[in-house]
């Protein structure tokens, strides 16, 4: 009898405990944001501060996985808010609403033993297709041999925009590696002294490779904010239809205050 | 009511429990396998058994799925996958060759060899190796392995005759079947290791009465008795390295290419995708219908390789029953 009356004070306990979780959930409005790899440093910074401001009355769920995760989640419904670190293009599900949030630099990178300083937008365009396959090809390049190309896969955000400001919408040559994140990019370009990527500036800067200059402007921070630095790509928050509640006043916060442009001025470009 | 709850069950009731519970479990196997099917489908209805042959460049091929809109035309879903299909053989295929002989070796050296401490102390870290979950291995990989192999194992002279065709940056087939190899060989050695312990020590001392030494003992007796075991563990291992896809994607270069055996030693420099990375890969993708389908359809035929494992493993186990011993 001893113990069906433990079972019975526990499955009790059990019940309350489930009844009440949701009770204080509901006090406060989740935002859950899937999406871009390159953006999320930046979605994160921006969701804490705006969490602290409203004393926790909003709480966010943020995940990442790539762009094109973002596009697929707000669009089923899945997330109140998918970050892409792309254009709108015409093959997104309709319906979806693109509010740019800041701007960010795409560097091309070198290894540290090959402190390139500067190419063209002709050089680079010779050395992601595929037509200048040696290092001594390159004025200014310490390395010799071959150019090893790093990319990512095709269903990458920052690799659309590459194409468009570097390689004037020319596809990069079939020979490049093509890796599925940031990171792993980043990690092939410190392992091999041969060779070339490109990543967003946030990674570009983190001192375990090099950027190169593009155009005779240097891929840093401070010229993409002056102007001079041309590379530039857009993160949005999209979101499906026009935002509402909760995340409408997140997006607008981020649009907004001057915390949010502090933050976002930070390491990226406020738009 | 309580009171007939609380009197002991009866064989009967926990019969059918457990019964229920077990049918879950086909019925899980069967959801899955048609869930893949049905969303494979589109892929072989425009392809047909073409899908598995070579032909155009596979890079573009992903390109042109991801271009189009949720109503892809039919030529959206063209694909010739043979580049990833001879990978994903390539790969398994030889680190199970050279798990293959490492497992048996050392499981015989382990059983039957060493003093015991050494065999306890063996056991234990195998057991643990086999236990490693694979990141980490490709984390291994990827700092440590690639960039030795990239620097040391790759000549000038070979990155300059293939640069018009396929880049050597280190990570390629070599690091990928030695991870593999890592990964199963454990898994394989705690298997035969089993089946070693299994073999009544009577038909040994048989051996030893017969006037046979001990390597010879080994050869006639004990790994004749073993070999159904053997088979188990290279079917559990091959299953295994035929899945694992999250250090083929760190390691294995990343690119479409089936490595070219005519390249010489080159050859083994190469890199490949698996049908597994090429599904981590492209994840991201899921959201393109074409690709989708494409990757639907390569997990359909990893599940029903690792089905068409079981069986071959069944049948080859068969005329090898006479002097079996359970593993």
């Amino acid at each position: 009898m001893h113990r069906i009356r433990r079972i019975a004070a526990s499955l009790a306990a059990v019940t309350l405990i489930g009844s009440a979780v949701p009770a204080i959930a509901s006090a406060t409005s989740v935002i859950t944001i899937s999406g871009a790899t390159a953006s999320y440093p930046l979605v994160q910074l921006l969701a804490h501060k705006y969490a602290k401001l409203l004393h926790n009355k909003v709480s966010f769920r943020i995940s990442q996985g790539g762009a094109q995760i973002g596009i697929n989640d707000v669009a089923a419904g899945r997330v109140t808010i998918g970050d892409v670190s792309r254009d709108p293009l015409s093959t997104d599900p309709p319906g979806l609403v693109f509010y740019p949030i800041a701007k960010y630099a795409i560097c091309v990178v070198t290894n540290k033993a090959n402190p390139l300083s500067n190419l063209t937008e002709a050089q680079v365009q010779a050395i992601f297709t595929g037509k200048d396959r040696e290092w001594s090809q390159i004025p200014g390049a310490t390395a010799t041999g071959t150019i090893d190309l790093i990319s990512r896969t095709s269903t990458a955000g920052v690799l659309t925009n590459f194409k468009t400001l570097f390689l004037g919408n020319k596809s990069v040559s079939k020979l490049a590696a093509e890796e599925p994140s940031e990171g792993l990019l980043e990690q092939q370009v410190v392992n091999d002294p041969k060779a070339i990527g490109f990543l967003s500036n946030y990674r570009a800067d983190s001192g375990t490779v090099n950027p190169v200059g593009y155009n005779g402007v240097g891929c840093s921070l401070a010229n993409a904010s002056s102007g001079q630095y041309a590379a530039v790509a857009r993160f949005y928050e999209v979101t499906k239809g026009k935002a509402t509640g909760a995340a409408a006043k997140f997006i607008s916060w981020i649009d907004t205050s001057k915390v949010a442009k502090k933050i976002v001025a930070s390491q990226w470009i406020p738009d | 009511m309580l009171q007939r709850l609380r009197k002991p069950w009866s064989d009967n009731r926990a019969e059918r429990l457990l019964g229920a519970v077990s049918f879950l479990a086909c019925l899980t196997v069967a959801c899955m396998v048609v869930f893949v099917a049905i969303h494979a489908w589109p892929t072989f209805e425009h392809n047909g058994l073409s899908w598995l042959g070579s032909g155009g460049s596979l890079s573009e091929q992903v390109e042109r799925m991801l271009a189009t809109s949720a109503n892809p035309p039919a030529s959206a879903f063209h694909i010739r996958v043979w580049p990833i299909l001879y990978g994903t053989l390539l790969a398994t295929g030889l680190a199970v060759l050279l798990a293959l002989p490492l497992a048996v070796l050392s499981s015989i050296f382990i059983v039957e060899l060493a003093p015991a401490p050494v065999r306890r102390v063996m056991i234990i870290v195998v057991r643990l190796l086999a236990s490693v979950p694979s990141v980490i291995y490709g984390l291994i990989g990827i700092l440590v392995l690639v960039p030795f192999v990239g620097a040391h194992l790759v000549t000038s002279a070979e990155r300059t005759s293939l640069q018009n065709t396929v880049q050597l940056t280190g990570a390629g087939l070599v690091v990928a079947v030695v991870l593999l190899t890592v990964m199963i060989t454990p898994i394989m050695v705690a298997l035969t290791c089993d089946a070693l312990g299994a073999v009544p020590a009577a038909w040994r001392e048989g051996a030893a009465a017969l006037g046979v030494n001990r390597l010879r003992a080994i050869r006639a007796v004990t790994l004749r008795a073993i070999r159904p075991a053997i088979v188990a563990a290279t079917v559990l291992a091959t299953a295994r390295a035929l899945g694992e896809a999250i250090v083929i994607s760190m390691v294995s270069g990343s690119v479409f290419f089936a490595p070219r055996p005519s390249d010489g030693a080159a050859f083994l420099l190469e890199p490949f995708r698996s049908f597994a990375s090429t599904i981590v890969d492209f994840r991201e993708g899921l959201g393109a219908p074409a690709l989708s389908a494409t990757l639907y359809a390569c997990a359909l035929l990893l599940l029903f390789s690792a089905f068409a494992l079981s069986v071959a493993g069944y049948l080859v186990k068969l005329p090898m029953r006479k002097y079996q011993v359970k593993g």
